[in-house]
């Protein structure tokens, strides 16, 4: 039996670590077949794979380089009319302003004549108003002393006085009939 | 003895021809641990390869990637698809980083047995190849995932998550419980059954008929690699959704 597992021992010791130059039994031949064949096939299939992946990812970023070029665009757009907008707004608000600064002057002006027209308008009214108190109470006060004077003519007159009056205004008469000669 | 002598002297023969090497490994003793030292050569240049890689293709980033760049963000695109697919639009995100590392370190792993000569470097013991053909690395993989999913539930649903095991009816309270156990076993099973069957399946024809035959095997064994890392990954971000999602 020592005999048995001298022989293992001497089919399994080996005399450390070496390079085996033996190329059947390294199995050289056909690995280098299966790595030629390998490399040829998967090299193709790999190359195009990863040209397409890259073609991809470059078209990937193209077009979404030219996506953010084109919103760039259309931000700049949006604001150069936001500009333009305000700037209307601007003017709107002042031309708004000036208007209704004219417009309230001219209220004003027409208000003002026509508050003078008025004025004017009542003055006169309280003018006439008066004159034709004022007239009314001469009238009346003259057809009193009148209205007195015949009064006290009736109960004074008699014919001694009435004959004086008489001679009297025909010399009245007389008078401005030489006058008027 | 004389008996006992042939045999072995046709044992040696066949191993001769054979050159096929299973359960041999290359031991490095780590405190009180063997450790499978040509498993962790190999995983130290893939981790190479993919730190590496990762690090020349952020060297120089570019706004229109190219080259190396260009590829691994190609690879990251396919990982986070198929995260998104398999864990849903809210939470995929921060288990990108997970599943991409298990179907990165499981492919390239797988790939680097499958194309790389390894032969040509000669251990004291055994032989190098993927990680993958080792039980332990597989199990260490499939165990990673249970304590992600785990983690997954506690963190979104918190002991709610126990919930699940007696989602249907309280009957299938042992099926779900077993599931925990299977799951790991059958993810860690899977992956470094495929990858040893077909590194195997590979040796020996090349033992056999040493050129030309073995090539359509070995393409199949890419294919097989491809997909296993696929499913591997795929399936580690299903348990880790469904963990998070609640139902069945």
């Amino acid at each position: 039996m020592k005999n048995v597992t001298d022989s293992f021992i001497s089919l399994s010791s080996a005399e450390g670590f070496g390079l085996n130059t033996n190329i059947l039994e390294t199995n050289i031949i056909n690995l280098s077949v299966v790595l030629g064949v390998l490399i040829y096939f998967g090299k193709g299939v790999l190359s195009n794979l990863l040209d397409n992946r890259k073609q991809k990812i470059s078209s990937t970023i193209q077009s979404s380089e030219e996506l953010c070029k084109g919103a760039a665009n259309q931000l700049e757009q949006a604001r150069a009319r936001l500009r333009e907008v305000e700037r209307r707004v601007r003017e709107i608000r002042v031309n708004g302003y000036s208007q209704i600064q004219q417009e309230k002057n001219d209220l004003i002006n027409v208000a003002s004549i026509n508050l003078k027209q008025l004025e004017n308008l009542k003055n006169e009214t309280i003018h006439l108003e008066q004159e034709r108190v004022i007239e009314l109470v001469q009238k009346q006060i003259s057809y009193q002393a009148v209205q007195r004077a015949l009064g006290t003519l009736n109960s004074r007159l008699n014919s001694e006085l009435h004959l004086r009056t008489i001679e009297h205004n025909i010399d009245l008469l007389l008078a401005m009939k030489n006058i008027t000669d | 003895m004389d008996i006992l002598q042939f045999p072995i002297n046709m044992l040696n023969y066949f191993y001769e021809i054979s050159g096929v090497e299973v359960g041999q490994h290359f031991y490095w003793q780590i405190g009180g641990f063997q450790v499978h030292a040509q498993v962790l050569i190999t995983s130290w240049i893939v981790i190479a390869v993919l730190l590496g890689s990762a690090t020349l293709a952020v060297r120089d980033p570019q706004i229109i990637p190219n080259g190396a760049q260009n590829f691994l963000e190609y690879v990251l695109e396919f990982v986070r698809d198929l995260a998104r697919t398999q864990i849903g639009e809210e939470e995929y995100g921060p288990w990108v980083p997970f599943i991409g590392t298990m179907f990165l370190f499981i492919f390239v792993s797988n790939w680097a047995g499958a194309l790389f000569p390894w032969g040509i470097i000669k251990l004291p013991h055994g032989e190098l190849a993927a990680p993958t053909n080792d039980i332990n690395t597989t199990v260490a993989l499939a165990l990673l995932t249970s304590v992600a999913y785990f983690y997954a539930g506690f963190t979104k649903r918190g002991l709610g998550y126990f919930g699940k095991y007696i989602q249907p009816t309280p009957i299938l309270l042992p099926i779900n419980i077993l599931e925990d156990f299977t799951k790991p076993l059958s993810l860690s099973f899977r992956l470094f059954g495929n990858i040893l069957a077909d590194e195997l399946v590979v040796a020996v024809l090349v033992s056999l008929v040493p050129i030309v035959v073995p090539i359509p095997v070995m393409f199949l064994g890419l294919f097989t690699s491809g997909i296993q890392a696929l499913i591997f990954a795929t399936l580690a971000a299903a348990y880790i959704g469904e963990s998070m999602e609640g139902h069945h």
